[in-house]
C-alpha cells in the first residue's frame, strides 16, 4: 500500500471519536429505528419493509457522516502545518490529493458494512447475497459525492468553521434528505426541498437496489450530478486559496 | 528595480576560491530579481543573491523583512511576481521533487494522531536517499522521542522533530525559517552545534533568524535583509565593520542637544541613557564634551545588532558604500 495512504488511514484509525460517529452511532440508530417503527408493523412483511428502510437510511447516514469526517482533516492539516510539511517533500500534490480522496472513500466501508450486518443480524433484513453485495456497492461508490463535499469544505474552510459545518451540513442531509424521518411523512413543500437534497438520491439508490430492482436512472443521475459539482467546487477551491498564511 | 549589486556593499574580500567553487559545483541557490508581493505590501523587493555549495549563510533582519517570503518563493510554495529561482541548477519545485532541499519552516507542523518515529519513517520514505535512522536521531537530538505521539511533544522537541525531517533525506541544502524559535538557551546551542557539523559535512545550509547572536555564532556570511532587499552582505565581521566602528553612550537629560554631532549615524533612547553610533569615536567625544558633561560614559565596538541597526536605518534610502 501507498505510504502515505498507510500512514493517514492509521492515524484515523486512532481517533476513537470518529469510529464512535461514523460506525457505532448509525449502528445503533438502526436497531433503535428498527424497534420503533418496525415494531408498530402488524405483519412480518411490513416490519421487513420498516427494517430495510431504516437499514439503507442509517448506511447512507454512516457513510455521509463518515466521507465528510475523513475529509474534514484536510482543514486540521492545513492548520498544523502538516499540508506546508508535505509540499516541501518529494510528494506529488496529485498524490497527496489523491489520498485525501482515497481515505474518504475507503473510510465509509466500515460504517456500511457494520450497519449491513446489524440489519442482517440483529434485525433480521432477508435479502439474496446478489442484492447485499450491490447495495454495498452502490451506497459505497455513491459516497463519493460526500467524499467531493467534504473536501470542499475542508478546502474552504479553517480548521474551526470547518468542524462546525460538517456537522451543521451532517444533520441538514440527514433531516432533509429523509435519513432520520422518511420523506414519504414529509408535507409537500419539505418534500421538495428533500428532493433538492444529495443525500435523499443516495439513499434513493440503495433503496433501489434493496427494493431488487437496478437503482434508477434519475437517483444516478442525481447523485453524478452533485459529485461533479462539489467536485469543481472543491478543486476551484484548491486552486485558488494559499495553502498557509505568509508574514515577514 | 532597486536591490541591485551595485548598491549593496559587498564583503567578500577577494574573489579567493568561491569563483573555483562555482564552475565545478551548480550554485545552491541563485536568486535574481526576485519581487514577491502581498496585495499591496511589497515583501521582496527585486532581490538578487547567490549561494555558493557548502556554504552556511544567515538572512537576518527584523520581523516583515522578507525573510520568509524569499525562503517560501525559493521552496516554490508562492508565485513571485517576477524574477528567476535556481536551487543547485533546479527550478524550485524540481528541486524538492528531487530531495535534494530540506526544509524547517516557520509554519511548518506535524500531524495529529501520529507517533514521532511513523512521521520520520513517512517522510525518509519519500525522499530518494534516506539519512540512515540511528544516525538522524543522534544528529537531530531526538533521541526516545520516537514512540512518543506528536501531540506530546514539548516546543523544543516538535521543532527538533521537524530538523529530523528536514534532515530525513540528507538533501544537500538546508533551509531554515526561524529554526530555533521554540527553543531555550540550551536547545539553541545544541542545534547550532549541530548545524556546525553539517556545514563541516559539506551540506549548505541557509537560516532565517532575527537572532543576531546566532547569525554572529554560526554563520561564514550574513546576509542583512530590510523591506525586502539585501541591505548588505558579507561575513560578520565585515558587517560589523562595515558600520559605524564604535558606540557611546551615557546618561542624559532628554533636552540635551545631540542633533548635528559629527560622525554619528545613530541615535537610540534607552531610559535616561542615549546610545550614538560613531564613525570617529575621537571627533564625535570631542563635540560632545564641548558641549556639557558626559555621565556614565562608556565607548564600545559595534555589536552585530548596532551595525545592524545601523544599516537598516541608513539602508533604506541611502545605499552604503561598499567596503572591500
Amino acid at each position: 500500500m501507498n505510504p502515505l495512504l498507510a500512514f493517514q488511514l492509521r492515524r484515523i484509525g486512532r481517533n476513537r471519536q470518529y469510529l464512535i460517529f461514523t460506525v457505532l452511532l448509525p449502528a445503533l440508530f438502526t436497531v433503535f429505528f428498527t424497534e420503533i417503527f418496525g415494531g408498530l408493523a402488524t405483519t412480518p412483511a411490513g416490519f421487513q419493509r420498516e427494517a430495510v428502510q431504516y437499514m439503507v437510511s442509517m448506511m447512507a447516514y454512516g457513510a455521509i457522516g463518515a466521507a465528510l469526517g475523513a475529509t474534514i482533516r484536510i482543514s486540521f492539516d492545513r492548520a498544523s502545518g502538516w499540508q506546508r510539511q508535505l509540499r516541501v517533500m518529494p510528494v506529488a500534490q496529485a498524490q497527496v490529493f489523491a489520498v485525501d480522496v482515497a481515505v474518504g472513500a475507503l473510510l465509509t466501508l466500515p460504517s456500511l458494512v457494520t450497519v449491513a450486518l446489524v440489519g442482517r443480524f440483529v434485525n433480521d433484513v432477508q435479502l439474496g447475497l446478489g442484492t447485499w453485495v450491490a447495495m454495498v456497492g452502490v451506497l459505497w461508490a455513491g459516497s463519493i459525492a460526500f467524499v467531493a463535499l467534504g473536501l470542499f469544505i475542508g478546502l474552504s474552510l479553517d480548521e474551526r468553521a470547518a468542524g462546525g459545518a460538517m456537522s451543521f451540513v451532517g444533520v441538514v442531509l440527514a433531516l432533509l434528505g429523509g435519513l432520520l424521518a422518511p420523506v414519504e411523512v414529509f408535507p409537500g413543500s419539505l418534500r421538495t426541498v428533500a428532493h433538492a437534497m444529495p443525500s435523499y438520491w443516495y439513499a434513493q439508490l440503495g433503496r433501489d437496489v434493496a427494493g431488487g430492482a437496478g437503482p434508477a436512472v434519475e437517483a444516478v443521475l442525481a447523485v453524478l450530478a452533485f459529485t461533479a459539482g462539489f467536485a469543481a467546487l472543491a478543486v476551484l477551491v484548491a486552486r485558488r486559496r494559499p495553502l498557509y498564511a505568509v508574514a515577514g | 528595480m532597486s536591490g541591485g549589486t551595485g548598491d549593496v556593499p559587498h564583503y567578500l574580500r577577494s574573489g579567493r576560491s568561491d569563483h573555483a567553487e562555482r564552475v565545478t559545483r551548480p550554485p545552491a541557490l541563485e536568486i535574481s530579481g526576485l519581487t514577491v508581493r502581498y496585495g499591496d505590501t511589497l515583501a521582496v523587493d527585486g532581490l538578487d543573491l547567490a549561494i555558493p555549495a557548502g556554504s552556511t549563510v544567515a538572512l537576518l533582519g527584523p520581523n516583515g523583512a522578507g525573510k520568509s517570503t524569499i525562503v517560501n518563493a525559493v521552496l516554490g510554495l508562492l508565485n513571485p511576481e517576477s524574477g528567476a529561482i535556481r536551487v543547485l541548477g533546479r527550478s524550485p519545485r524540481d528541486a524538492i521533487r528531487a530531495g535534494t532541499v530540506g526544509a524547517m519552516l516557520q509554519h511548518g507542523g506535524l500531524p495529529s494522531e501520529a507517533r514521532v518515529g511513523e512521521v520520520l519513517d513517512l517522510v525518509r520514505r519519500a525522499f530518494p536517499q534516506a539519512w540512515p535512522l540511528d544516525d538522524l536521531v543522534v544528529t537531530a537530538g531526538i533521541e526516545g522521542l520516537l514512540a512518543r505521539p506528536v501531540e506530546a511533544l514539548s516546543g523544543g522537541q516538535r521543532q527538533r522533530v521537524l530538523l529530523a525531517l528536514a534532515l530525513a533525506g540528507a538533501p544537500p541544502l538546508l533551509l531554515l525559517d526561524e529554526p530555533t524559535s521554540a527553543m531555550d538557551v540550551e536547545g539553541r546551542r545544541a542545534f547550532w552545534t549541530t548545524m556546525r557539523g553539517l556545514a563541516d559535512r559539506g551540506h549548505t545550509v541557509v537560516f532565517a533568524t532575527h537572532h543576531l547572536d546566532e547569525a554572529d555564532a554560526v554563520a561564514d556570511r550574513v546576509v542583512v535583509i530590510a523591506d525586502g532587499r539585501v541591505i548588505a552582505d558579507g561575513s560578520a565581521a565585515d558587517v560589523k565593520s562595515g558600520v559605524a566602528g564604535r558606540t557611546i553612550s551615557f546618561t542624559a537629560s532628554v533636552e540635551r542637544r545631540l542633533d548635528g554631532l559629527p560622525a554619528v549615524s545613530g541615535v537610540t533612547w534607552q531610559g535616561g541613557t542615549v546610545s550614538l553610533a560613531t564613525s570617529d569615536a575621537a571627533v564625535t567625544l570631542r563635540a560632545l564634551l564641548s558641549d556639557g558633561g558626559l555621565p556614565d560614559l562608556e565607548v564600545r565596538g559595534a555589536s552585530l545588532e548596532d551595525a545592524v541597526l545601523s544599516l537598516i536605518s541608513t539602508g533604506r534610502n541611502t545605499p552604503i558604500g561598499a567596503v572591500r
